[in-house]
C-alpha cells in the first residue's frame, strides 16, 4: 500500500459517504429540495470554487457529485494525487451540506461548522498584515487533554488562528479552552468532512481578495500556496480518509505535520512526520516558513528609538564593560540551523551582581544565527546592528564595535532588574524581528568570565574578524560582476544616490560593498539594488552604461551620469551625511580633505560646514566630493585624476586615522615611502601659500602631475 | 532551430564552405561490416568481415569474437580520453602555487580529499598538500598493485560485487592496456570476457579518470554554484570580438577567460573599435566553463562548424576530444583564427600555441590579442541567429545538497543529506531520475531526441540531470530555466518551486558524470537500497564517441540501466547483442535497453522506472 493508495482509498470512502448522504437527502426530500450554506454568496463554496458552479438544490448536487468523481483520476502520478485530494474535499463539502439540508442548524452547542462570508471579511486585513501570521488546522484528538489544550493555547498566543475537527474539540472544551471567532479559535466539528469549512476559507479568500476566477483550478492552487499560510496538524492514527484530505491540503500548498509513523512517507514541506507531538508548533511554523512577530521583549527597562542618544555618565554607572580596559567583543556568527537552539540564552560567568557598583567587567556577546537563505557575509551587517538595538534600552550605552565595545549599564537600570542576560533577549528579538527573512533561529551567548573571554576574543572572535578583513580586501572593483546603489538617503536628499563598489564604499562610511550586497539580499526591494557592469565607457573614470542607467532611474532623472574615479567629470553627488569632503587647492593643483569632526580652518578659507554647503543634495559639483573615510586609501581615489598623490592637506586625525592604508597605496601606485608625512595639516598650516611652500620642501608629487582644471 | 540551420547553410554556400551535413551525404550509406562491428582489421592476414558465407575472420574468430573485440577497443579509446583529460588536470593541480597561474579555489575539497587518501594536512602548506594529493591521483594511473582509490566512495554492495565478478578496476593505464592486449591477434575471443573487461575499463575511467578530472578541477577552479548563463548561437555579440573555447580540458579556457577580463585588454579591445570581448563556449569546455563563471555557451558538438559559419568569430581555441578537423579549412573560409593548444588534438590548417601551466596567462593573453588584432579583419557578411535561452547551471552534488538542506525542517530532519530527494522519490511524489547525457550524432535530427526524452520524462514527474552535449541541447530548448517547472507534472513542479530549481540540472561537462555518480551512490546510501534497484537510469540519445561507451559501461557497471538511441555497433553478433542487454543485467543488474526512436525510448525509460518501483513495492 502506497501513499497513493491511501489517497485513492480515503477519497474512495469519502466519495461514498457523500454519495449515500445525498441519496438518504433525495430521498426524504426530492430533488427539488433547497441546498445552501447560511450567509455565503458563493453556494457551495469549495464546490463552486473548483466547478464554477453554484448548487441550488439537492437534484443539482447529486449531479455535481460526477463532477467530483471526474476529478478523481487515477493515474499514479502527483496530479491524481492533488485533484483526488481536492475531490476528498469537495465530498467533504457535500456531506457537510447535507447537514444543513437535513437540519436548519446542525452546529450548535461547542461546535461552530460553517463560516459567513462576513467573518472571512474580518480575517482578510490581519492575514495580509501578517497580525494572523498562520492558520492551524488541527486534526484529532491529541494525545491528551492537556497536550491538546496547550497546543491551542500556544498557537493562540502566537496569533494563529486555529481551526479544529475532530476529538480535538471535546479534549478543548474539557480542558476549558475559550473557543470562539473573537479568539480566534473554530471548533468546525467532530466528523473529518467539517474540515470542508476550514477548506471553504481558504478558498473564498482566493475568490473574494485573491479575485480568481470559479472554476480555475491551477488559479485556486496558486492563490492559497502562495498567500494562504495554513497548515495541518494531523494526530495518529491517520485514517485513509485523513490521507486523501491531506492530499487536497498539500495540493493547495499547506502541510501536513503528523505523529503517524505506520505506513506513512515523507515528503520534504509538505508531509512531515513529527513523532514528538509537543514540537508541533515549532515544526509547523518551519515547515510553512511562517516567522511570528517578537512584540514583548523580556527586559525589565524600555526600548525604543528615543534613547538612543542617551549618554550615562560615571556617576550614573553601576557597572562598564570597556573593551579599550578588559578583554570584551561582539560578534555575529552564521551556523547550520540543526547547530541552534532557538531562543537560547546563556550566561556563561558571574552577573553584574558579582560586580561592586561602578566597577568594570570583560563581556563577550556571540550571537549564532541560522536560516535557510543565511550567508556568512551578512554578519557584519547583523553585528553592526547590535550598537544601535542596546542604545534603544533606557539606562544602556553603548559605542564602538568589535573587540573594542563600551557598554555602560546606569544605576537605575541595574535597580531595575537589568541584568547580564538581558542583553541576549533584546538582541535575540530585534535581530529576529528586523531580519525575519533570513534568521529563522537564534541564540546568544554572553560570556563573563575573564579568562574564557580572553581565549575567545583571541582564538575566535579576532580570527573571525580578520577572516572578513580578508574577503573586504581580496574584493577589487574589477574581480566582481556587479556593484550596488544604495538610496538610504532619499528621504532627505532625493536625487542622490550612491553607487557602492568594492574600492568605493558609501558616502557615509557605513555601506560597503559586502554590506550593500547583504541588504539587497536581504531585502531585494529595499534601500541597495544590483547594478550590473556592463557598456564599459570609460575605464579610466570609471565609467559604465549600466552604473549611467541606474542613476538616471534612481535620481529621477535628476543625473544623468556619473564617474567612479573622478572629481573632474561627472564626479559622483553628495547627500548630506558624507564623513568626509575632498576640494580642490588651485595653488598646489591638490585637493585637501576635511572630516565632519574637524570644526577648524582649511587652506581653502572655508571650513567643512561651508565647504559641504557647496555641494550636498544630490547635485554635482566638480572639484568638490563628498566620499566615506575608508576611501582615502582606495586605489580608485580620484584614479582619473592621477589618484591619492593629489592629497595636499587633512586635519592631523584623520592623518593619523588613515596612515597605514594611505602609505600603502602610494608606496604600490608610485613607489613613494611615507607619503603622509608629505601631507599638510593644521599644526603645520592653514594658510595656502604656506602649503605650497610645505609641499615644495617634502617634494609632494603633486607637484609634477597635470593641471586638474 | 531548423530556420538558424538554413540561414547558416545560406553562410555556408555563400563561403563555399563544406559542413557535416555534406559529408554526412558523402558518406551515405555507410559501410554495414563497420556499423556491424563485424569487419576485423586487427592484423595484417584481413581485412576480415563476416558474411554469410564466410562466418569466421582467417584465425578462426567468429563474429562474436571480432564484434566484442571492437566493441572493447571502443571502450579503452573512451577511457583514454576521459582519463587522460583527468590527468592533465592532475598535472595542472600538481604545479599550482600560491603566485602563479593556478592556485587553489576550493581548499575545503582538497582537504577532504587529502583526508580521503591519507595525506597529511596539520601544520602544512595548502599547496604542499595539494602536490601530494595530486602525485597519489597521477599515481592512480599506473600504480602496480591494488585497485583504484575512489572505489571506496561506492556502496559497499556494488564494492563487493564488482570483487566478486573480479572487475574492480586496477590502475587505469592498466586496464586499457589490458584491452590493447587482449584484443591482440591471438588472445580472447570470448565475447563475455571482453565484456566483462569492457566494464571493468569502464569502471576505470568513471571511478578513475574522470572523477579525478572533476574533483581535480573543482579544487583548481571552485566547485560550481548555481549561477545563470546564456545559450545558443545567438550569445555571440555582434560588435564584440567572438572568441570561441572548445574542447573538453578548462585548464587554458580559465585563463582566457581571466584574460578577457583584464582591464588593458579590454582596453586593447577598445581601441580596436569593438564593444569588449566575448568568451563563448562550445562542448565541454563550455560546460565546465559556464558552470563556474556563467560564460556563455554557443553550443553544442554539431554546432561547431555553425558557430564558425557566422562570420562572427574571430578566434576560436581548441584543447582536447571532438574537434573537428574540418574547422581548419572551415576557418579559412572566414577570417577566423584557428589556434590548437594540446599536444593530444593536432590538426592541420590551425596555429599551435602548446598549453603551459607555468606561463598560460600570458599564453592566453597573447591568443585573446591575437583575437582582438583580427576584429579588424571581419567580413561585412556575419550572420548571428538571434535565437538565444536563459537557463540556470552550477548543480554539483554539493550546490544539490545545499538546495535540499532549504527544504528540510531542522525540528526532524539532518542538514547535508539526499534525504529529502529519497523522500520524494520514496512517496511518488517524483518517480524517478534519469541521467541525460551524451553527444550528437548525424544520425537522427540534432538535439531533437534530447529535448523530446526530456520534456516527457518532466511531464512525468521524473526529474533530470545532464552534462555535457545533452546539457546544452537542454539549455538551448530552455528547460534549465526555472519557468521549466510549468512544463513539469504536479509533483515535480512542487519540487522545482519548494527547493528553487530549475526541472533539469545541469551537472556539468561528460567528465562529470562521476558526479552523477556521487550522485546515485548518495541517494543508494541515503536510501539503503541498492543502485540497481533506484527508479534511477541513464540515458544517451544521441551518442557517437568512445568516450559515450566508456561511459555506458561504468554506468552499467555501477548499476544503472542505461537507455541507448543510437545503437552500438555490435549488431552482427547476436551474442553480444544479448550481452550488452541482458547479459550485464545478469551480472551487475542493469544493461542497454536500445531504441533508436525517442518516444519509444523515452517510453521504455518511465515503464523501466515504473517497474522498479514496484518491485520496491512503492
Amino acid at each position: 500500500m502506497t501513499l497513493i493508495d491511501r489517497v485513492f482509498r480515503g477519497s474512495d470512502e469519502m466519495y461514498e459517504l457523500a454519495v449515500k448522504a445525498t441519496q438518504e437527502a433525495l430521498d426524504k426530500f426530492g430533488a427539488d429540495k433547497a441546498v445552501s450554506f447560511p450567509e455565503t454568496a458563493y453556494s457551495l463554496p469549495c464546490l463552486y470554487s473548483f466547478t464554477a458552479k453554484k448548487i441550488t438544490t439537492l437534484g443539482e448536487l447529486s449531479a455535481a457529485l460526477e463532477d467530483i468523481k471526474a476529478m478523481m483520476t487515477r493515474e499514479r502520478r502527483v496530479k491524481d494525487v492533488f485533484s483526488t485530494g481536492i475531490a476528498t474535499a469537495l465530498s467533504a463539502e457535500v456531506i457537510e451540506a447535507i447537514k444543513y439540508v437535513m437540519e436548519d442548524n446542525p452546529y450548535t452547542g461547542d461546535y461552530c461548522g460553517h463560516l459567513s462570508d462576513a467573518q472571512i471579511r474580518e480575517l482578510g486585513v490581519p492575514l495580509v498584515t501578517k497580525d494572523i501570521p498562520g492558520v492551524a488546522v488541527l486534526i484529532g484528538p491529541a494525545p491528551s487533554d492537556e497536550e491538546a489544550a496547550k497546543i491551542i493555547r500556544d498557537y493562540q498566543s502566537k496569533g494563529i488562528i486555529v481551526f479544529l475537527v475532530g476529538g480535538i474539540i471535546q479534549q478543548a472544551v474539557r480542558s476549558g479552552v475559550n473557543m470562539n471567532f473573537k479568539v480566534r479559535i473554530l471548533p468546525l466539528g467532530e466528523d473529518l468532512s467539517a474540515v470542508a469549512h476550514v477548506i471553504s476559507v481558504a478558498l473564498r479568500a482566493a475568490l473574494i481578495f485573491g479575485n480568481v476566477p470559479a472554476g480555475d483550478y491551477e488559479g485556486m492552487c496558486k492563490y492559497t500556496f502562495e498567500r494562504i499560510f495554513a497548515f495541518v496538524n494531523a494526530y495518529a492514527p491517520l485514517s485513509d480518509m485523513t490521507v486523501a484530505c491531506g492530499g487536497g491540503a498539500i495540493a493547495l500548498g499547506f502541510p501536513v505535520i503528523t505523529n503517524e509513523t505506520e505506513n506513512i512517507w515523507r515528503i520534504p514541506k509538505s508531509l512531515i512526520v513529527q513523532e514528538n507531538t509537543e514540537a508541533f508548533v515549532e515544526t509547523s511554523l518551519e515547515a510553512r516558513d511562517i516567522k511570528i512577530k517578537i512584540t514583548k521583549v523580556d527586559v525589565p527597562l524600555c526600548l525604543a528609538p528615543a534613547f538612543e542618544g542617551e549618554i550615562i555618565r560615571r556617576g550614573d554607572m553601576q557597572i562598564q564593560i570597556d573593551g579599550s580596559k578588559n578583554n570584551c567583543f561582539e560578534l555575529a556568527m552564521a551556523k547550520d540551523l540543526t547547530e541552534i537552539e532557538d531562543h537560547k540564552i546563556v550566561l556563561d560567568g558571574p552577573d553584574f551582581d558579582a560586580i561592586p557598583e561602578g566597577g568594570e567587567m570583560s563581556m563577550g556577546i556571540i550571537v549564532e544565527v541560522g536560516g535557510k537563505a543565511m550567508q556568512s557575509d551578512f554578519e557584519p551587517v547583523f553585528e553592526r546592528k547590535f550598537h544601535n538595538y542596546l542604545n534603544c534600552l533606557e539606562g544602556v550605552m553603548h559605542t564602538g564595535q568589535r573587540d573594542m565595545i563600551r557598554i555602560r549599564v546606569s544605576k537605575a537600570a541595574y535597580a531595575a532588574g537589568f541584568r547580564a542576560k538581558h542583553i541576549g533577549e533584546v538582541l535575540y528579538a530585534k535581530l529576529k524581528n528586523d531580519f525575519e527573512s533570513v534568521i529563522d533561529k537564534c541564540q546568544v551567548t554572553i560570556v563573563t568570565d575573564p579568562d574564557k573571554v580572553k581565549e575567545l576574543r583571541f582564538n575566535l572572535a579576532n580570527p573571525a574578524y580578520d577572516k572578513r578583513d580578508e574577503r573586504l580586501k581580496s574584493l577589487t572593483d574589477e574581480n566582481v560582476d556587479k556593484f550596488y546603489s544604495c538610496i538610504l538617503c532619499q528621504s532627505f536628499s532625493p536625487s542622490h544616490v550612491c553607487i557602492v563598489t568594492p574600492e568605493r564604499l558609501g558616502l557615509c562610511g557605513a555601506v560597503s560593498w559586502l554590506d550593500a550586497k547583504a541588504t539587497n539580499e536581504l531585502d531585494p526591494n529595499g534601500p541597495c539594488g544590483v547594478v550590473t557592469k556592463g557598456g564599459l565607457i570609460d575605464e579610466r573614470v570609471g565609467k559604465w552604461e549600466d552604473v549611467n542607467q541606474s542613476i538616471r532611474e534612481l535620481s529621477h532623472g535628476a543625473l544623468d551620469a556619473v564617474t567612479l574615479y573622478s572629481i573632474m567629470e561627472d564626479p559622483m553627488t553628495s547627500c548630506g551625511c558624507f564623513e568626509c569632503i575632498c576640494g580642490i587647492e588651485p595653488f598646489s593643483n591638490g585637493v585637501i580633505i576635511v572630516n565632519r569632526e574637524h570644526g577648524g580652518m582649511t587652506p581653502l578659507g572655508m571650513t567643512f560646514a561651508e565647504m559641504a554647503s557647496m555641494t550636498g543634495g544630490g547635485v554635482q559639483t566638480p572639484g568638490f566630493m563628498g566620499h566615506g573615510k575608508h576611501f582615502i586609501g582606495s586605489k580608485k581615489f580620484m584614479k582619473a585624476e592621477g589618484g591619492v598623490a593629489r592629497i595636499v592637506w587633512m586635519p592631523k586625525h584623520l592623518k593619523e586615522l588613515t596612515a597605514t592604508r594611505l602609505n600603502a597605496t602610494a608606496k604600490e601606485l608610485y613607489g613613494i615611502d611615507n607619503f603622509v608625512d608629505m601631507i599638510g595639516d593644521e599644526t603645520i598650516t592653514e594658510d595656502a601659500e604656506a602649503l605650497l611652500n610645505f609641499l615644495t620642501e617634502k617634494g609632494h608629487p603633486v607637484l609634477g602631475m597635470e593641471p586638474m582644471m | 532551430m531548423e530556420q538558424n540551420a538554413q540561414l547558416l547553410r545560406e553562410m555556408a554556400a555563400k563561403a563555399g564552405a563544406e559542413t557535416w551535413e555534406d559529408r554526412k551525404k558523402n558518406q551515405t550509406p555507410q559501410c554495414k561490416f563497420g556499423e556491424d562491428g563485424i569487419c576485423c582489421r586487427i592484423c595484417s592476414m584481413g581485412p576480415c568481415r563476416i558474411t554469410p558465407k564466410a562466418s569466421k575472420g582467417i584465425c578462426g574468430a567468429d563474429a562474436h569474437a571480432i564484434a566484442g573485440r571492437n566493441y572493447v577497443r571502443f571502450i579503452a579509446g573512451g577511457t583514454a580520453a576521459h582519463s587522460d583529460h583527468g590527468r592533465e588536470i592532475a598535472h595542472v593541480l600538481h604545479v599550482s602555487s600560491r603566485d602563479g597561474n593556478y592556485i587553489i579555489k576550493d581548499e575545503q575539497k582538497l582537504l577532504r580529499l587529502a583526508k580521503e587518501w591519507g595525506v597529511a594536512t596539520e601544520d602544512r602548506d595548502i599547496y604542499e598538500v595539494a602536490h601530494e594529493v595530486a602525485e597519489i591521483g597521477l599515481m592512480e594511473y599506473g600504480k602496480p598493485f591494488g585497485t583504484l582509490r575512489y572505489l571506496e566512495r561506492a556502496t559497499e554492495e556494488r564494492q563487493k560485487l564488482w570483487e566478486e565478478l573480479d572487475i574492480a578496476p586496477r590502475a587505469i593505464d592498466r586496464e586499457i592496456a589490458t584491452v590493447m592486449h587482449m584484443t591482440h591477434m591471438g588472445c580472447t575471443a570470448d565475447a563475455e570476457a571482453l565484456v566483462m573487461q569492457g566494464m571493468r575499463t569502464g569502471l576505470s575511467d568513471g571511478w578513475g579518470g574522470s572523477m579525478m578530472g572533476t574533483e581535480f578541477s573543482d579544487i583548481l577552479f571552485g566547485t560550481p554554484t548555481p549561477i545563470e548563463t546564456e545559450a545558443d548561437l545567438g550569445v555571440l555579440e555582434k560588435d564584440m570580438v567572438n572568441i570561441i573555447i572548445h574542447g573538453h580540458d578548462p585548464a587554458m579556457s580559465e585563463m582566457i577567460v581571466a584574460a578577457s577580463n583584464q582591464s588593458d585588454i579590454i582596453d586593447y579591445a577598445k581601441s580596436k573599435g569593438a564593444r569588449g570581448v566575448n568568451i563563448a563556449g562550445l562542448c565541454c569546455t563550455a560546460n565546465e566553463i559556464t558552470m563556474r563563471h556563467g560564460v556563455k555557451m554557443a553550443g553544442n558538438f554539431l554546432q561547431q562548424e555553425g558557430a564558425i559559419l557566422t562570420g562572427a568569430v574571430e578566434l576560436i581555441v581548441v584543447d582536447v576530444q571532438c574537434i573537428f578537423p574540418s574547422l581548419g579549412p572551415l576557418t579559412k573560409c572566414f577570417h577566423t583564427k584557428f589556434v590548437t593548444t594540446s599536444d593530444i588534438t593536432r590538426i592541420p590548417g590551425s596555429e599551435f600555441i602548446k598549453f603551459d601551466p607555468i606561463t598560460a596567462l600570458d599564453q592566453a593573453r597573447d591568443i585573446v590579442k591575437m583575437a582582438i588584432d583580427n576584429y579588424q579583419n571581419r567580413g561585412s557578411n556575419i550572420c548571428i541567429p538571434q535565437t538565444k535561452q536563459k537557463a540556470v547551471v552550477g548543480y554539483s552534488c554539493e550546490a544539490i545538497i545545499k538546495r535540499l538542506d532549504t527544504v528540510t525542517n531542522s525540528h526532524v530532519d539532518e542538514l547535508g543529506t539526499y534525504k529529502p530527494l529519497v523522500e520524494c522519490l520514496e512517496s511518488g511524489v517524483l518517480r524517478g531520475a534519469v541521467g541525460i547525457v551524451g553527444c550528437n550524432n548525424p544520425k537522427v535530427r540534432t538535439d531533437y531526441s534530447h529535448i523530446e526524452i526530456i520534456k516527457e520524462l518532466i511531464a512525468n514527474d521524473i526529474i533530470v540531470v545532464t552534462t555535457g552535449c545533452s546539457a546544452q541541447a537542454a539549455a538551448k530548448a530552455g528547460l534549465m530555466q526555472k519557468e521549466a517547472k510549468e512544463l513539469c507534472g504536479a509533483g515535480l513542479k512542487r519540487v522545482c518551486e519548494l527547493a528553487d530549481i530549475p526541472p533539469v540540472l545541469h551537472m556539468g561537462s561528460c567528465v562529470d558524470i562521476s558526479r552523477i555518480l556521487m550522485l546515485v551512490t548518495g541517494i543508494s546510501k541515503a536510501w539503503n537500497v541498492d543502485i540497481a534497484k533506484l527508479p534511477i537510469v541513464g540515458c544517451a540519445p544521441e551518442w557517437m564517441s568512445e568516450k559515450a561507451v566508456s561511459i555506458a559501461n561504468y554506468v552499467v557497471a555501477s548499476g544503472i540501466d542505461t537507455y541507448l538511441g543510437i545503437e552500438p555497433q555490435v549488431k552482427g553478433s547476436a551474442q553480444m547483442m544479448e550481452l550488452i542487454t541482458e547479459g550485464t543485467r545478469k551480472m551487475v543488474g542493469a544493461g542497454f535497453i536500445i531504441n533508436t526512436d525517442p518516444h519509444k525510448l523515452v517510453k521504455s525509460m518511465i515503464e523501466g522506472i515504473e517497474a522498479k518501483r514496484t518491485a520496491l513495492g512503492i
